[in-house]
Parts: C-alpha cells; sequence; structure tokens
C-alpha cells in the first residue's frame, strides 16, 4: 500500500534508523520543522500553514514512480561484530586512552572512561559464572544485537564491573529481554525513562551493595558497575545514541548507573520484596522496572514526618496526575525503613498496605477528565477502549464497568499488585516512588543463579 | 567482602595484552574485545508502487496519537478535499500508545481502509 509518513527534522534519523531496522529502508518519509511544527500543532489553524508548505511534497511522495533502489533495495548485509580490535600507542596509558577516543567515536562507550575489554579481563569476568559465554540470552532492542554471556561480560568489564557481579548483571538482563518487557521504549522514548535495578536476598550483602543512606548515589561499587554495566549493555546491543534512535528529550538523570540498589531486608519489617513476586525466601534475584524520575517524599532530617503522612502525600501526588490510565500505571515506592517499621506498627503488612493504597488512590467517576489526548475522547471512553481490547485485564474488568457511573470510584491501577513496595534508605531518611505508564510490560523479577564466586546466587 | 577493591589491578591486568611493537619504536598495543551484539540483518523489502494521481483514490490518513498530529492530519484533510474533490478521506487512527504489543495484529488492518496512506506525525 503506497504511503507517506511525516517526522519533524529532529526525528529524521530515528525515522531512517527505525525504518532500515525493520527492513524498508525507502520509505518515503517528510520532516516537518520541528521548532515550527512543535508550536504550530496546538490547534489547526496554526499547522495549516505547514500543511501547505508541505501538501505538494506529499503529492509527490504519494504518487512519484518508484526509482529501482526503491523497488528492489540492496539486502541489507550482516555486520560482524566479533573481530577484536588492536590499538597501538607510545604507552600503556597512551594505548588506552586512543581505546576510550575509539569506543566512544564508534559509539560504543558512554562519555566516562572505560576499562578497555582486554580478552584477559574479559575470561576473568567470565569465572563469574558456569554459563557458558556463547550463551544466547535474547536480542535487544531496538537494533535486535544479539546478548551473549560474552558480549555482558565485556560490557561489564568495561563498566569497571568485578566478576563477582556478573550473575547480578545477567540476571538483570534476562529481565530486560524477557517477551513480556518492552525494552524499546525505556532504551528510545522521549520520556528519558530510567531503569530502576533493585537487588534482593543474600547476594546484596555478599556484594555490598548500598541499600542505606545515599542507596541512589556514588561511592559503592557494586551499585555503581552493575548499573553501568547495564547501561552499556543496553546501549551496545541495542545500539542506541542520543539524537539518533535514543531520543530523550533530558536524557535520563541517572544516565550512567540507572537507579541501582539494594532492599534492606535486615530492616524491613516485612517479608523481602522478591518473595512477594513469588520468589523463595533467601533467595537472590534482581528486578528491572521501567520508570520516570522519583519523588521524594517525608521529611528527612530535616522536617517532622509520620508514616501515615507519607502515604497521604503519595496517594496526593497518584491522584493529581491529572489522567487516569488504569491499564497502564505501575508505581514503585521505596520506603525508609522507619516508615515502613511505623506503618509496620500500625498493623499494615505490604499487602494491605497495597490494598490501602488501591483504594485511596480511586478517583470519582465524575473527576475523569472530558479529553484525552489519545484519541479516544474522555476518560470514559478511554477506559471502556481499554476493557475493550484488553488492556485492562478481563478478570479487572467488572471492576471498572461497575464504576463507569455517577457515584462511581475509579481505581488507577489494575490491581493492588501494581504498587511495587520496597524498603530501603537511611535513618533518617526519604520515600521514593517511581511511576511508570505500563502496567504489565516493564516490570521483571529474575533469580540470580549459575554464581561461582559468592555463596549466594547458585 | 571488601568494598574498596581494586581498579589499579584492572588496569595492571590489561598491562598483560601489551606488546612491546619494537624497542626502537618503543610502542605498545592492546588489543581489546568488541562490545556490539550481531545483529542479524532483516529481509529488506521495496516500497509499494505507485504512479498516476490522487484522483478518485480513497487515501486513509492514520493518526499515530501523538498530541497535535490530529490537528495536523485535519487540516491535511480540509486541503485534500479542496484540490482533489474524486478523493475519498479516511481518517483511521492509530490504537493508543499503551497497546504497543498489539500493533502487528493492527497494521494489516490499514489495508482494507484504502488506496493509500499518509501516517503522523511520528516523534
Amino acid at each position: 500500500m503506497p504511503g507517506v509518513y511525516f517526522t519533524t527534522t529532529e526525528f529524521l534519523e530515528d525515522a531512517k534508523s527505525a525504518a532500515k531496522d525493520r527492513g524498508m529502508p525507502g520509505i518515503r518519509t517528510l520532516a516537518l520543522p520541528a521548532d515550527k511544527y512543535y508550536v504550530a500543532r496546538a490547534n489547526k489553524q496554526e499547522v495549516q500553514a505547514i500543511v501547505e508548505a508541505f501538501f505538494d511534497e506529499m503529492v509527490e511522495a504519494l504518487t512519484r514512480p518508484l526509482t529501482p533502489e526503491e523497488t528492489k533495495p540492496s539486502q541489507a548485509q550482516q555486520l560482524h561484530e566479533s573481530a577484536n580490535i588492536k590499538v597501538t600507542g607510545k604507552d600503556f596509558l597512551d594505548a588506552s586512552e586512543k581505546v576510550n577516543e575509539l569506543f566512544l567515536d564508534n559509539h560504543w562507550a558512554d562519555g566516562l572512561p572505560i576499562v578497555p575489554p582486554t580478552p584477559e579481563l574479559v575470561k576473568q569476568m567470565e569465572a563469574g559464572t558456569t554459563r557458558s559465554p556463547k550463551e544466547v540470552i535474547g536480542q535487544v532492542a531496538p537494533k535486535n544485537g544479539t546478548a551473549t554471556i560474552e558480549k555482558v561480560a565485556i560490557n561489564a568489564v568495561m563498566a569497571g564491573a568485578k566478576p563477582e557481579y556478573l550473575p547480578v548483571i545477567l540476571a538483570a538482563m534476562e529481565g530486560f529481554l524477557d517477551k513480556h518487557y518492552d525494552l524499546t521504549h525505556v532504551v528510545a522514548s522521549t520520556g528519558s525513562f530510567t531503569p530502576v535495578v533493585i537487588v534482593d536476598g543474600p547476594i546484596a550483602k555478599e556484594l555490598d551493595f548500598n541499600s542505606g543512606i545515599g542507596m541512589l548515589g556514588h561511592g559503592w561499587r557494586a551499585n555503581s558497575t552493575v548499573g553501568r554495566a547495564l547501561q552499556l549493555s543496553l546501549l551496545n546491543l541495542g545500539q542506541t545514541w542520543p539524537q539518533v534512535n535514543f531520543m530523550g528529550l533530558t536524557g535520563r538523570l541517572e544516565a550512567y548507573t540507572f537507579y541501582t540498589f539494594a532492599e534492606d531486608t535486615a530492616k524491613s519489617p516485612w517479608e523481602p520484596y522478591n518473595v512477594s513476586q513469588g520468589f523463595q525466601a533467601g533467595e537472590s534475584t534482581v528486578t528491572v522496572s521501567s520508570a520516570g524520575n522519583p519523588q521524594i517524599f517525608g521529611g528527612g532530617a530535616v522536617a517532622p514526618w509520620t508514616a501515615q503522612g507519607v502515604i497521604d502525600q503519595i496517594v496526593a501526588q497518584i491522584r493529581n496526575r491529572g489522567v487516569v490510565w488504569p491499564h497502564a500505571q505501575k508505581h514503585i515506592i521505596v520506603l525508609h525503613p522507619d516508615c515502613a517499621v511505623e506503618l509496620a506498627n500500625k498493623g499494615y503488612t505490604r499487602r494491605s498496605l497495597q490494598e490501602y493504597l488501591y483504594e485511596q488512590t480511586r478517583v470519582p467517576f465524575e473527576k475523569l477528565a472530558k479529553g484525552v489526548s489519545f484519541g479516544e475522547g474522555s476518560e470514559e471512553d478511554f477506559i471502556r477502549a481499554s476493557i475493550a481490547d484488553g488492556r485492562i485485564r478481563p478478570d479487572r474488568a467488572q471492576i471498572f464497568l461497575d464504576n463507569l457511573k455517577p457515584g462511581g470510584w475509579i481505581p488507577v491501577v489494575q490491581s493492588p499488585d501494581d504498587f511495587h513496595i520496597v524498603v530501603a534508605g537511611g535513618s533518617p531518611g526519604y520515600d521514593l516512588l517511581f511511576t511508570y505508564p505500563g502496567t504489565n510490560w516493564a516490570h521483571q523479577t529474575k533469580k540470580i543463579d549459575g554464581a561461582t564466586l559468592t555463596k549466594a546466587g547458585h | 567482602m571488601k568494598r574498596h577493591t581494586n581498579w589499579p589491578l584492572a588496569m595492571a591486568l590489561s598491562f598483560g595484552y601489551l606488546c612491546v611493537a619494537g624497542a626502537a619504536a618503543a610502542q605498545v598495543s592492546l588489543e581489546v574485545m568488541n562490545p556490539r551484539g550481531e545483529i542479524p540483518p532483516p529481509k529488506t523489502l521495496g516500497i509499494s508502487p505507485r504512479g498516476g494521481n490522487l484522483d478518485g483514490k480513497k487515501i486513509v490518513l492514520i493518526d499515530n496519537g501523538k498530541y497535535g498530529a490530529s490537528n495536523f492530519l485535519d487540516a491535511l484533510a480540509d486541503m485534500l478535499k479542496q484540490k482533489y474533490p474524486a478523493a475519498t478521506i479516511v481518517m483511521y487512527p492509530k490504537p493508543a500508545a499503551q497497546t504497543i504489543t498489539d500493533l502487528p495484529k493492527w497494521y494489516p488492518t490499514v489495508k482494507q481502509q484504502g488506496d493509500l496512506f499518509v501516517f503522523g506525525v511520528g516523534d
């Protein structure tokens, strides 16, 4: 079917890249001027001038006969990314600097210095797992580069990780590459979403992951380099680059290490988070989850707080988002230990707190917006469409249908399970809320196994 | 387990792969591994043949759901109707962004809507 695709000048490279990735590099694409379109698009009258300017070009793109190359394009060739590279310098430091320059020029690095991934260092890294270097974990979006144990190990070396971290990194990659994880969104979206990486179980302490004061900050090699190894693995195996096909408008606020931390299971009043996800107590796991940037609640060291007050603030924040996407909200709530203990003392279990949040964040039917931006009309229409096409799970649909009427209360998530409650932070501490517009397709917990250098993770 | 190990060790190990290229030149070579994954190339396809003009054609305008795309396509529809009165315009919005995983089922339905399509506005 003949067609033409409109994009904007800022996204032309992205569009070309995606067309090539999907095997149709010749798709006719017109780029509207970004500096004019994003302002003018707010109403039909203002955008009229841009339509007029591109009309003839569009007609021509729809009707001009194809060139031979457009009819039968050259077949894409396999790019071989397996050969080692030799870099020469006047001494080691010079050679190392040249490796860094080469890698950054090739879009193989993140802008910070890397450890040169020599075969010897990669072999040492691979010794951290029982798994074969040639084992394939999966294909990494958006370009579907093949992730093998060896390729992840190379990126782990570059990140400065230790061999004993490799099983954690591999389990996290398995989460990202799970068929239920929409990796393309988090590695490409304009929203600058960032993975949250949560390590649970005895391996967290054994590897010295920080779960206390400063758990999202610097100073702990495990937190920093496991996150960075994942960032480099996604960058290199999926082949993304800013302004080409990673279009996060601000860039991620945790661009180099993601939000990587451990749950403080020792101070948590509840069972470990991974047990709530179906794992056995004592198992080591890693959870990966796409998220927006966190919001902070509580008083920390400078203001009084109560546990109920923290929860009330979080409820208000979620209810005040201004949109109800019950098929598409997921929240990770990181409570600092004192707050979690206070809540437990009030009688909350993790489950009852999830259910409380589910109840309290519901919005009255009368507050549903009359217009939304996705084309379905009102929020009520949007919710009904979500039920019809399965975005709201069939086993939860009746709850929404029963409440889509005056006096009804509409949940903002599909179920209490969409509130993921984790305990970490200092004493005193703050509490964090990570929100993501996707319930089911960007959250996975995987068991850490195959470890050779730690007591846990077998 | 101690936290502070051991960047100098990692760097020193790299020296194991330094080869003295020649005493006179006093150069060293560093062998490193490629961090990228092999990508199975997709089968490359041509685009659909086209020709003639838009008179009498059924043109499908696909709103990709991004903010403002409907204004752009509405204005485009008006202009198409004005310049090609014999053409038929069909508005056929793409399903909401949150149904990404179902889109492979949706794309084939576009062909049933008309003869040509215009898709926008991508970001």
